[in-house]
Formats: structure tokens, sequence, C-alpha cells
């Protein structure tokens, strides 16, 4: 089973489509989730982001993405909730109110932030890390050390979730238990970003010396070997995408 | 006692990594298990303190089922000491972590500091150094005292050998031969048979999930069968041995059947109606041990374990 963040193989339309242009319009695609606040528009969108990762067979992946942007997101709604008295008043604060805008503005963001971030998650599960660094430095011409950088960071990700399990079960079978309230629980786990920054800060020193030893500083925009040319469905993508944040501007222009 | 009936275990919607294991672990033992990589003998170590609950079947640790203990529960009945020790070392301090485990279980208090001084005597680790400042080969000895501190009746040891070098190797290991000796109760993966074959009095193999060969050690690191069907290599002395009882006509079956270079000495020179040539530590294959032995009662602050040179 994938971990998170981690490249699945398949032969989707999404799998085919050149990084680069996975890359731009994944980022079209969020930009314009948050130039409108038109709720039917988010919903839409949100539609079209878990058809894609349907089309990818990421429905178990985009499943917990979704599950962890909603807890994210509900904290963000439950704040939004209690400072933003709009519309009809429901139940009186002592500081104001919550009233049906304020509901409507927590659930507008939990869609935005759901629909915002399938895509942009679904472009590292269907397309391979090296893929991504290569298209960003030879077609959009992001400096290396950059895209290495957040390539890397990405890549860290899921090894460093990893390593946080393992420290929890070598910790839980010293005695610790981590069942219990919230509180108790953070309590206990604050100690073991002890262990988890010491291992990390390991590990990426061995991959910047792996680096350097492998050329890391003389490595330039011709030196991929690997074209990652546009094809008429990556144009076809993009233009949809661009579309959508068109269609996003258009909605906003007109106040809807 | 530790007891497997019938096992079968994986990890979340994964294929089983074990299949129908069944045997049992009295008290007091010490007990390797070998095999390659995804044999199942890591798998089996988890199932044996709780960490993983079996699919099919039950581990029962002093009668009762893992499945209705938590692991905190049996962490003071089964200490658990992992391959990486800085998974396990969470602390600023050596003091610090070695009472970990106490504070972990609510049980705080003059005994425990007594117990953490001894065990910082024990094994000459300076109380307020960083422990991840430590070399690799002393971190893994904190982990071990970190575990042993609780004195739990069982230690389990993940490759406790990987990554340590020859000395580092026989300081861990000497320690925990005189806990077994003790009567603690030691269950061991590990792929140097060589360490098995110093250290463990039973081997358990495993291939595929399954267990493929259970007796005393050098009755299955003998056995070619076992051998074979759990993809390991018996120690050099061992297969020296079995080539020479199969392959050397003549010679005496105490030479074919020795277990180790001083046995092996042994028989050469009874077969020639000699005398053999001083004790087990005075054979050449344990000069290097002589020397570190030598070498560690010098040094003051070492622990006294090291001196013994087992190998």
């Amino acid at each position: 089973m994938a971990k998170f963040l981690e490249y699945v193989p398949g032969d989707s339309l999404l799998h085919r489509m050149s990084p680069a242009a996975k890359l731009v319009g994944a980022v079209l695609f969020a930009v314009a989730c948050f130039v409108n606040s038109n709720l039917v528009f988010l919903l839409v969108m949100l539609v079209i982001a878990l058809a894609l990762a349907a089309s990818c067979g990421l429905g178990r992946q985009t499943a917990g993405l979704c599950k962890a942007v909603l807890g994210f997101s509900v904290i963000l709604a439950v704040v939004l909730v209690l400072t933003t008295p709009a519309g009809t008043p429901l139940v009186p604060l002592p500081w104001g109110y919550i009233g049906t805008g304020s509901l409507l503005a927590a659930l507008t963001v939990i869609v935005r932030l759901m629909a915002a971030a399938i895509p942009l998650f679904l472009v590292f599960y269907v397309t391979r890390m090296s893929d991504i660094t290569n298209a960003a430095v030879k077609q959009l011409h992001v400096p290396y050390k950059y895209a290495f950088t957040f390539t890397s960071t990405v890549h860290f990700i899921p090894v460093f979730m990893n390593d946080m399990a393992g420290i929890m079960e070598a910790q839980t079978a010293r005695g610790v238990a981590f069942d219990g309230s919230l509180p108790k629980k953070i309590r206990l786990m604050v100690p073991l970003c002890v262990p988890l920054l010491v291992s990390s800060v390991r590990k990426t020193n061995s991959t910047a010396i792996a680096a350097e030893v492998r050329g890391f500083n003389l490595r330039t925009r011709e030196s991929g070997y690997k074209d990652y040319p546009l094809a008429a469905r990556d144009v076809a993508a993009l233009g949809l995408c661009v579309a959508l944040l068109g269609a996003a501007i258009a909605l906003t222009a007109l106040g809807a | 006692m530790i007891e497997f009936k019938n096992v079968s275990a994986g990890y979340d919607d994964g294929a089983p990594v074990l299949r129908d294991v069944s045997f049992s672990i009295a008290d007091g033992e010490f007990v390797a298990f070998v095999g390659t990589n995804g044999a199942g003998k890591s798998t089996t170590m988890r199932l044996a303190n709780g960490l993983l609950k079996p699919r099919a079947g039950e581990v029962l640790v002093d009668g009762a089922s893992t499945r209705d203990l938590k692991v905190s529960e049996l962490a003071r009945k089964v200490g658990f000491l992992f391959q990486n020790p800085d998974r396990q070392i969470c602390c600023n301090t050596v003091r610090e972590e070695l009472l970990f485990g106490f504070k972990a279980l609510g049980e705080e208090g003059p005994a425990a500091d007594a117990a953490v001084d001894a065990m910082i005597a024990r094994f000459g680790f300076d109380p307020d150094a960083e422990p991840f400042l430590l070399n690799r080969g002393t971190r893994q000895l904190l982990a071990l005292a970190s575990i042993i501190v609780l004195a739990p009746p069982v230690i389990i040891l993940d490759e406790p050998t990987t990554g340590l070098d020859f000395r580092e190797c026989v300081k861990v290991m000497d320690t925990v031969r005189e806990l077994n000796e003790g009567g603690t109760t030691v269950i061991m993966v590990c792929h140097d048979m060589e360490v098995v074959a110093d250290f463990a009095r039973r081997v358990i193999a495993m291939t595929d999930g399954r267990v493929v060969a259970d007796g005393p050690t050098f009755e299955v690191l003998r056995d070619p069968a076992a051998l074979k069907a759990a993809h390991i290599l018996p120690p050099q002395v061992t297969e020296v041995a079995l080539i020479l009882g199969r392959e050397v006509p003549g010679v005496p079956p105490a030479v074919a059947e020795a277990d180790t270079v001083s046995q092996m000495v042994e028989a050469l020179a009874a077969a020639r109606g000699e005398e053999a040539v001083g004790s087990e530590a005075d054979a050449p294959s344990d000069d290097v041990a002589a020397v570190l032995a030598a070498e560690e009662a010098a040094a003051p602050a070492r622990p006294a374990a090291c001196a013994e040179g087992s190998r």
C-alpha cells in the first residue's frame, strides 16, 4: 500500500500528463478555489477534484487526505463560526452571535480547503518525485537547488511519519500508554520530538552529503536527460484549468 | 512463559506475514530466531510483546492473551530492545533515560533511583552525558540498560548487534548472557550465526512466516535440511567440522562434532594422542578476545562484563 504522498504507478490520464502541466494545473485549480467564495462553485470544484482522484484509482488515498484536511479545516471553521457574526442570529454569544452567515462561511472554508488540496496532493501520487523535480527545473525554470529542496521536503514527510511511528512504538514498548485524553497524549508526545529531531537532522545531513558527493552543485538546467514535451492532453487540461480560474474571477467580479 | 498457538499475523490489510506459527518458550531460556529478512522474525517479536495482535490464534504471556493486555501493561513483563537505539532514546541525560521506564510505568521513587544508580555503576555511564552524543555502541548499551533496569522477566532483542563492532558486540552480548544466567528469559533475533552459536541455547529458524526448525542451537545449526530451509549458513567452526566429517576420510567423530574451536583443537590433539594446549581462552581463535579482555581489565571505567571476553 502506498504511503502518504508516495507515487502510485498507473496509466490514467493524470499519470500520463506532463509533470509541469500537472503542477501548473493544480496550482491554477487551487488559486481558482481561493479567488471565489461561492459555495456552489466550490462544491463543483470539489466534485471535479474527487472525479480526478477516482479516475486515477486513488479513492483510498483521497479519502485519507480528505479526512486529514477535514480535521484541519474544522478547526478553522470553528474559529470562524465563533468569530464571524453574520446572517440571521442563531446562537447568541457574549462577544456577538453565531448566525447563518457564520455557518455558511465555515462550510465554505471546509469545502474550499478540500477542493484546493486534492489536486495538489494528487500530483504527488501520480508523478514520480524525480519527474516533478526535473520538469520544474527544465520547463518551469525553477533553480535546481530550490526544486530539489522542495521535493526532498515532500519526500521526507512519509519518512519522518514512519520514524515517528517507530519512536512511538518503541516508547509504547517501554510502558508509555498513548491512549487517554488529548492533553495527556500531547504531554507524552512532546519528549518524542527529541529523537525525531535527531533522526531528521541525521537523515538530512546524510542526504546533503550524498548529494554533494554526487555533484549536486554542478547540476544545471541542461543536466537532465529526460524531456517532458507538452502533449495535446496537457494543453487541453491547462486550458480547462485556466477556464476554471477565469470562471472564478468572473463570478467574483459579478459578485456571485 | 511465552506461548504461540497457531498464530497468523500481518500488517494492515496486507498478506499474512506469519502463518500458523506455534511454539513455547519456557522461563529462563535463551532463544535465537534466525532466518532471512522477511521470514517473520521481527513480526514474531512484535507479537510477543503485544505491539502487534494476532489475526488468528493466540499469543500468551504467562498464560494471559496479549489481546487482553495493553502493550504498556506487557512492558513490565517483556522488555523490548529495538534494533535502532535512536528510536528508543528520548531524554536529555543518561540518568533521565534510565529513569524514563519507571516514569512511564508510574514507579518513580527511591527504589527506581537505586536501580538507576546500580545500572550507571554497572555500565560505567556518565549520568549527565547527553545520550545522542554517545557513540553507537554506547547508545545501544544505554538502550539495553534502560530496558533491563526495570528487571523484566523476559527481554526481546531485535538484532542487538547490528552496526556494532566486535568490542561493542561483546559488551552487549555479555550483558545479555549475565541476565540470562540470572534467570531472565532472552529472545533474540540475530543474523550473525557466530553470535547465535556463542550465546543462544535454542534456535528457532523461520522462513516465509513459518517455523522450519526448532531445537538446541547446534542441533539446528548442524542440520543441513534446516539450514537450507532457513537459507542460513552455520558458524565457520561448525561448517569446518561438518565438511571435515563429510569429506575427509578418517576424521575422528569428536572433530566432526566439535561446536567450538577449542573443542576441535582438543579433539584433534586427543586423536594424535597429545594433550590439548591451554584452556578455551588460550585457543588460537580466541586471541582477540584475550587481548580485549586484558585491555578492558586495564580500563577503569569499562563494564565488568567486558573483561570476560566471551568469544
